[in-house]
């Protein structure tokens, strides 16, 4: 390996906080952590005991996940089946 | 349920100042202040966690003042970190292309260099074609899918810091006592 192939790749490796995370192929499962954190940081504002806060994160973050599936779903019938039911295109 | 019950659960919301300045300042630390150390835990891991897990997401390249602007108004709410953020982004990662003489991120075959402006003599950043020898952009930019989910992580971070704001400002709370 010559010094400059080295160095090319030692730049074109991966930094942490600069680069962006190769997940480009599984982008959807980065909502997961998403939806924790959001519940985490709303409940923590709003539940009136914390001793319930653990159940409350939990099903925010469920809610947030079956919601966020339900409008992925929704949107697919809408746009594949019920648009071109509804208004053909005509070719 | 008698009149006593009903007055010992009845709330009083209040005006603290010094608890919101506090919650602008850093995540969590509004309700610190206000003794509820498990409520600002978590807003703090929360806020933070999702802000900082935006950036190591998509790369500092999702909090941007100047190309995402509306992006930025979200994230600007988690508070001066974001604001420091978004400065190391704008005058550490980015320079003025030599050709296109845009203030933008770097190419992969771009480096970054910085020179003395033969008319003003003040410092500048600009992007030069890279040689072998030379170091690539001081970070890659984001696209696709990456970049929009990381742009989101931070803003939502900012508009859930918001609520810890109002809350920490206008505390509603027990009357002669604190949340549990």
């Amino acid at each position: 390996m010559t010094s400059s192939s080295l160095m090319l790749g030692l730049t074109l490796s991966y930094r942490p906080f600069l680069d962006p995370i190769n997940a480009y192929d599984a982008w959807y499962l980065l909502l997961l952590p998403l939806a924790l954190g959001i519940s985490l940081a709303y409940k923590a504002v709003r539940v009136k005991s914390m001793a319930d806060f653990p159940r409350h994160v939990i099903v925010m973050t469920m809610q947030i996940i079956i919601a966020m599936i339900s409008l992925g779903v929704a949107s697919f019938v809408l746009i594949e089946y019920l648009l071109p039911a509804l208004l053909p295109m005509k070719m | 349920m008698n009149t006593e019950q009903s007055n010992s659960q009845a709330e009083v919301e209040s005006f603290a100042p010094l608890a919101g300045l506090l919650a602008i300042l850093i995540p969590g630390a509004g309700h610190l202040y206000m003794k509820e150390p498990g409520r600002a835990f978590f807003v703090a891991v929360g806020v933070l966690g999702l802000f900082f897990g935006g950036i190591f997401i998509g790369g500092i390249d999702v909090v941007d003042r100047k190309e995402d602007f509306v992006w930025f108004l979200g994230q600007a709410m988690v508070g001066p970190i974001a604001f420091g953020v978004d400065s190391i982004h704008q005058n550490h990662f980015k320079a003025r292309g030599s050709r296109d003489q845009v203030y933008r991120s770097g190419y992969p075959n771009e480096t970054r260099q910085v020179i003395k402006d033969p008319t003003t003599g003040q410092s500048i950043a600009i992007w030069e074609p890279r040689l072998d020898s030379d170091p690539g952009p001081p970070n890659t930019k984001s696209i696709g899918k990456v970049n929009e989910i990381g742009t989101l992580y931070a803003a939502m971070a900012g508009l859930l810091n918001f609520i810890a704001v109002l809350d920490a400002l206008f505390p509603r709370r027990p009357a002669g006592g604190r949340r549990k």
